[in-house]
């Protein structure tokens, strides 16, 4: 048996939500003299939480879904058999870790570490060249913008580049604001050194003088990782970059909730202390960003790919991919799979192997994928053969987007699913453009009274008629996109429209207005679980379920250990007040 | 400057970090109340009506003391997917509370958010920055009454 | 820096450095409506109504803050840049609440500023009241009295039971200052029109037409003018001296009045037309409608009862001894009082219940209160003479049924519940049709015409209006027709296209649909009762034809008007949310989403 170098528990926040929090205690109470090291993510999410062994002879032992026991730990420790875990192999060859090589396998906040794996070697190698040449390395590279709109990044640094001015400013977009989407904050709370790498690399390609760190405030553990990580850089001098008198500044900024911050010119304002409106382009932020000097902004994966990129050659980045679409790209997977988490696949990779071969989930038990978040779209089943990159996706009304993927069940309605995202965006949209701030409340209420069973024809054609025109009219990003759910769902999964419209039907059984909650009394054994436990007294001691007085909450269905009770169509339960 | 809101001095004035300033009021009473935009206001010489706009267009800012347990109730899409409706209605019917009130006691407040950023635990909700994963209709009485015990 | 070249529909337009398309478009005179932008304070880019097309991007752009540059292609008024424009106004307005007009303005059918002259009176400047009446009420005399006033039946004020009492504003204006008071007129332009029928349409398109500089011939069967106004609405309700001052002055303004001159008999519409350059039907709506019972030819058919007996002057009449008038409207009403002043014991037939009534509420009250009876849920079945030579009216009692399309309730038989009522007189008031003349095609309620211009079928310049165009009507309904003839006229001989003017209009709703709280305006709810008219002794009321009540005084309807609360928006003067709404034709319902 080979000895223990140390013992790593994953303490990233979906890790810490499953409870690694008491898996590290216990396994600190019983390691004795071995080290045991806190580390980000490794993706795979569903196993949480994660242990990792890893032994003097460079092996790895995984443990998942640890209990926060004494007992656990000590099986852990004495590399028990039991519970061991190994990433599937199908998945294995699937993915194509380049950026995620270090995340979960070393203590995010280590400086040592990350030098050790290989860290700040893109750096060196980026002084050793001119700026501009870093650029064209960049531009070589193919790499387009992870947050979504997939600019190419070594242009957007040209034109930064060729602001000859002392002062410019360069913003981290660590906003992630897509509901769904958490790869920008697996990476900072994983790997920070290899994020703030990429900044400094693109400081000294493009002179910026100023980082800005944009974080949302709901993660809080990436800005403190991410804070560790600049102090430490900062005494190792790391902020001093070649040729440059004084060392770069570097801010974090805590954003305050606003998904609209995530675009571009809405994060420069609220990096002012305004409200996070969007501004009007020209001037674009390259020419006049924060304060009025030239700005650049990219988000954390791109940032992430950047030391990847300039390490292995602009060329060799480019060989992973398709022909406009090049590297990998780190998918956040959720949704109605088995094997939720996050996962690195080449641009180029099938929906298809997504979905079922990494995501695990059964074929014919899904529906669709939802991507890119808000202002994406729906993909249904038969389109999953497409191969991903930003110019497919979009020709299917979705889009990238950050790379939120949801896997929608069959059991999943589609109108109602719309209904989310608008009520999503309509109150995130920040209030500037007349198009966006009024229409996506109108096509919001369209959509509540479509799954409230009140819709009609016209709601379809209402919908149809003024998402495009909510596209054409509105500034930003958010409004641009907004209505795309509500088309992209129009699209594909009509007739699931026209059934809630025409014959008030919703076949999901989802749409709380179109169901009854029947019990079925064959299967019932008289527990009582379902009176005890219904808010609302709907259940009566003869087990019936008075639809009058139900509100579709679902708790009876969910305790009843006989799965006795379950939504029927409307009218097929029994309801008081009209059975009379 | 009220003496309450010195520990605003440990910012500069620049209106740059207004922002930062409302969050720290908020880390430190759990809202900004009308005193507080009024103190802002002077330390970044920003008017109160700006401050007020400057607030109210982020969502994480509350002009209302929060209760002791601040739920959050995620519902971005994976957790939406996830029945995040449900925990919803569940935790309003377990508490006698909508969405953004607070018990009578002062115990619990309610807020839906947009993403806590754990997708693959959908559905979750936090309490007090403490996010519970893979919730249940059991599950939540079980953290719900946990908390209740503490008071 | 050197100036920007770009194409603006279609034409090469020169921008300086820094200014935006709206501002380079607005120096070429290409106007490019926005709500948000103003050189005052910095670019807020929200409104998005001042949108325009970049044709090579296919983008859309707020001309507002955009900068064109060199090259560019802008399209600023093509049919997908007004729909846009149209979709953002729309958005707009489907947030703004609030009231436009005031109710009882809209309510107006003739469209009268009733907001307006309500307040010149509050002022006790009944001369600027009846200025601004006339504008749309050409006949207030008439009108003040026996119209059955739309604007305080949507009068918010009905929230606490209080409407304000308008049409005595209107009356006592013209009262005082009808004589007095002459429009400005232009010269006669040269052109005549030949008006058919000299009622309340008739006058109100020759009073329109003058404006114009346009000049008519009105032509008249009667050997008196003034159409219902006459020989329909009695004597006690409109006394004639009044009629007649009122009528008086349109010979003032060049208007010639023929009398005794039936279309058909006296003259042709083939002359007309030869002889005018334009012909306005208006020749009402006269004929009975049949009760389709047996023995029929022994009832008086209501309005041509009525004419006989202004045609006397109310004057010598037979007192028509037991009288049963059979229907519910107004004409019914005034059948009933007329007979009951000439000494008639006088019952109402009616077959549904008072609540359906069609007569105006204030008139059946009135009527029960100087002695007519009411039999409700009664319809004749048929009229016999009887041996002492008086009537028969066998009738049957009814029951409200299940409603019909128009909503109201359909009487349904009782059966075996006949019974028979005797009479001296039985009056048929139960609706007019109008005799459509030979020559004009008839469509379902009368004269068929294009309902865009009030024009007949056919190359002749042959319009009708009024009643004998939508059936039995108001008074202030004809004038309202009349005065779109008129226009529509006054275009056709200038060789314009008529076209009705868009009314753009935002409403927080019905009172019904508000509560008392949500009358929150500038003036303050007053607390007290509405005027009421001092009407003349029942006696009186019985025997007479002497009018109901005279004209309130002047200064208690000027405190009458305190009670208006002003609905309408103050800034609808100077509002571009609604003038850019009327000239993109967005109405405020376009999205309710």
């Amino acid at each position: 048996m080979a000895n223990i170098k140390r013992i790593k528990v994953g303490t990233a926040s979906c890790g810490l939500a499953a409870g690694s929090g008491a898996v590290l205690e216990a396994v600190k109470r019983n390691a004795g003299n071995i080290p045991v090291v806190e580390v980000g993510c490794i993706g795979h999410c569903y196993a949480e939480p994660i242990v990792e062994v890893e032994c003097e002879d460079g092996s790895s032992i995984f443990y998942s879904r640890v209990a926060g026991t004494d007992d656990a730990a000590r099986k852990i420790i004495a590399l028990s058999d039991e519970g061991r875990f190994s990433i599937p192999e199908k998945r294995a060859s699937l993915e194509k870790n380049i950026v995620t090589r270090l995340a979960g396998r070393i203590n995010p906040v280590d400086l040592a570490e990350y030098r050790a794996n290989g860290g700040f070697e893109a750096l060196k190698r980026a002084f050793s060249m001119k700026p501009e040449d870093v650029v064209e390395e960049v531009k070589k590279g193919g790499l387009r913008g992870r947050g979504g709109g997939g600019f190419p990044t070594g242009m957007k640094w040209s034109f930064l580049a060729a602001k000859k001015v002392p002062e410019k400013v360069l913003i981290c977009n660590a906003d992630e604001g897509d509901p769904g989407a958490f790869m920008d904050r697996s990476m900072m709370e994983s790997v920070p050194y290899q994020v703030l790498e990429g900044m400094l690399i693109g400081a000294y390609a493009t002179g910026a003088t100023k980082i800005f760190i944009y974080c949302r405030a709901e993660y809080p553990l990436a800005i403190k990782h991410l804070t560790l990580a600049i102090e430490e850089m900062k005494k190792a001098g790391l902020d001093q970059l070649a040729g440059r008198e004084k060392p770069l500044e570097i801010t974090i900024k805590e954003g305050a909730g606003a998904f609209v911050c995530g675009e571009e010119t809405a994060m420069i304002n609220s990096l002012e202390g305004h409200r996070g409106t969007p501004r009007f382009r020209p001037p674009f932020p390259t020419d006049s960003g924060w304060n009025g000097l030239p700005t650049a902004i990219n988000n954390v994966e791109t940032f992430a790919n950047i030391p990847p990129l300039i390490a292995m050659g602009g060329e060799a980045f480019a060989s992973v991919g398709t022909e406009k679409s090049k590297g990998t790209k780190i998918f956040a997977l959720a949704g109605d799979v088995k094997n939720p988490g996050l996962t690195e696949v080449p641009m180029g990779i099938t929906l298809a192997e997504i979905v079922y071969d990494i995501g695990g989930a059964e074929k014919g038990s899904v529906k669709a994928v939802q991507t890119g978040g808000p202002s994406g779209g729906c993909i249904p089943a038969e389109h999953f053969d497409v191969k991903i990159d930003y110019d497919s996706l979009k020709e299917l009304g979705a889009i990238m987007g950050s790379g939120g993927l949801i896997v929608i069940g069959k059991n999943r309605c589609m109108v109602e699913t719309a209904r989310y995202f608008l009520s999503f965006t309509h109150r995130e949209s920040c209030g500037k453009c007349t198009f966006c701030r009024v229409g996506t409340t109108r096509m919001y209420e369209t959509l509540e009274r479509i799954v409230a069973g009140n819709g009609t024809e016209e709601d379809i054609a209402f919908l149809e008629d003024l998402g495009p025109k909510i596209r054409k009219g509105s500034l930003c990003g958010l409004g641009q996109t907004a209505p795309n759910p509500v088309l992209s769902t129009l699209r594909f999964f009509r007739n699931e429209y026209e059934a809630h419209v025409k014959d008030h039907v919703c076949d999901a059984m989802e749409c709380r207005a179109l169901v009854d909650v029947k019990l079925n009394t064959d299967k019932c054994i008289h527990c009582g679980l379902c009176i005890r436990t219904c808010p609302v007294s709907a259940i009566g001691p003869d087990f019936k379920v008075d639809n009058a007085k139900c509100t579709r909450c679902n708790s009876c269905i969910e305790v009843c250990p006989k799965k006795a009770i379950s939504r029927v169509r409307k009218g097929e339960g029994f309801n008081s007040s009209i059975s009379k | 400057m009220s003496e309450e809101f010195s520990y605003l001095n440990q910012l500069g004035s620049d209106k740059g970090d207004l922002i930062k300033g409302l969050q720290l009021v908020q880390s430190r009473e759990g809202y900004v109340s009308d005193e507080a935009i009024c103190a802002v206001s002077k330390h970044f010489s920003v008017p109160e009506a700006e401050v007020e706009g400057v607030l109210t267009f982020y969502a994480q800012f509350k002009r209302v003391k929060p209760g002791k347990y601040q739920i959050s109730v995620c519902d971005g899409t994976a957790c939406h997917i996830k029945g995040s409706t449900q925990i919803q209605a569940w935790v309003s019917a377990e508490l006698g509370i909508k969405d953004g009130e607070t018990t009578p006691d002062g115990l619990f407040s309610l807020v839906t958010v947009a993403c806590l950023g754990c997708c693959s635990l959908a559905p979750v909700l936090s309490i007090n920055g403490k996010v519970y994963g893979k919730l249940d209709r059991k599950g939540l009485t079980r953290i719900l009454n946990e908390y209740r015990k503490m008071k | 820096m050197p100036e920007i070249q770009f194409i603006l529909d279609g034409k090469e337009v020169t921008a300086q450095p820094g200014e935006t398309i709206l501002q380079a478009a607005e120096k070429v005179g290409i106007h490019i409506p926005t709500l948000c932008f103003n050189q005052k304070i910095s670019r807020t880019t929200s409104c998005f109504v001042c949108v325009v097309k970049d044709v090579k991007t296919g983008k859309f752009l707020p001309s507002c803050s955009a900068c064109p540059s060199n090259g560019q292609v802008i399209e600023s008024s093509s049919p997908e840049v007004r729909e846009m424009r149209r979709t953002a106004l729309g958005l707009l307005l489907s947030e703004h609440t609030g009231d436009c007009e005031a109710p009882c303005t809209m309510a107006c059918p003739a469209h009268a500023s009733v907001e307006e002259y309500v307040r010149a009176g509050r002022k006790g400047n009944f001369l600027e009241a009846l200025k601004i009446i006339k504008k749309r009420i050409p006949l207030p005399m008439s009108v003040g009295r026996v119209c059955p006033r739309f604007c305080e039946k949507d009068c918010r004020r009905n929230i606490d039971g209080k409407p304000v009492a308008i049409n005595e504003v209107k009356r006592i204006a013209a009262d005082l200052y009808y004589d007095e008071y002459m429009e400005e007129l232009p010269p006669l332009n040269g052109k005549k029109v030949a008006i058919v029928g000299a009622g309340p349409a008739g006058f109100s398109a020759a009073y329109y037409l003058r404006e114009q500089g346009i000049q008519s011939v009105l032509y008249e069967q009667m050997p008196e003018p003034g159409g219902m106004l006459r020989y329909g609405i009695p004597e006690f309700r409109l006394p004639k001296d009044i009629l007649r001052r009122e009528l008086a002055h349109f010979q003032k303004m060049d208007v010639e009045i023929r009398c005794n001159q039936k279309l058909g008999r006296d003259f042709t519409l083939e002359c007309l037309k030869a002889e005018y350059d334009a012909v306005l039907l208006a020749v009402g709506s006269w004929s009975s409608s049949s009760m389709r019972i047996e023995g029929e030819d022994l009832a008086q058919q209501g309005i041509a009862w009525l004419g006989d007996i202004a045609g006397k002057n109310w004057k010598n009449c037979a007192n028509p001894g037991r009288t049963v008038v059979v229907g519910g409207g107004n004409t019914a009403m005034d059948c009933a009082r007329t007979a009951l002043r000439l000494g008639g014991d006088v019952t109402v037939c009616y077959r549904r219940t008072r609540a359906e009534m069609p007569a105006e509420a204030n008139e059946i009250q009135e009527a029960m209160d100087e002695g007519v009876k009411f039999e409700f849920l009664t319809a004749p079945l048929s009229l016999k003479k009887a041996e002492d030579g008086s009537l028969r009216l066998a009738c049957q009692r009814m029951e409200l049924g299940a409603a019909d399309a128009s909503g109201r309730r359909t009487p349904v038989p009782v059966p075996g519940s006949d019974f028979e009522i005797a009479a001296d007189t039985v009056i048929a008031a139960i609706g007019q049709r109008t005799v459509v003349p030979e020559g004009v095609p008839a469509a379902k309620r009368g004269i068929e015409v294009d309902p865009a211009d009030l024009k007949c079928a056919g190359d002749a310049p042959v319009f009708a209006a009024g009643d004998c165009v939508s059936g039995p009507a108001t008074v202030v309904e004809a004038l309202a027709a009349g005065r779109k003839a008129a226009l529509s006229i006054g275009d056709y001989l200038a060789g314009r296209k008529h076209e009705e003017p868009f009314v753009f209009n935002v409403s927080r709703g019905h009172w019904r649909s508000l509560a008392k709280e949500d009358l929150v305006y500038l003036r303050k709810i007053s607390e007290e009762e509405r005027v009421k008219p001092e009407f003349i002794s029942m006696e009186k009321r019985r025997t007479t034809f002497e009018e109901l009540f005279p004209s309130i005084p002047a200064d208690k309807v000027s405190k009458e008007a305190e009670r208006c609360i002003e609905c309408s928006c103050t800034a609808k003067g100077d509002c571009f949310l609604k003038k850019h709404a009327t000239e993109y034709k967005v109405q405020p319902d376009m999205f309710t989403g």
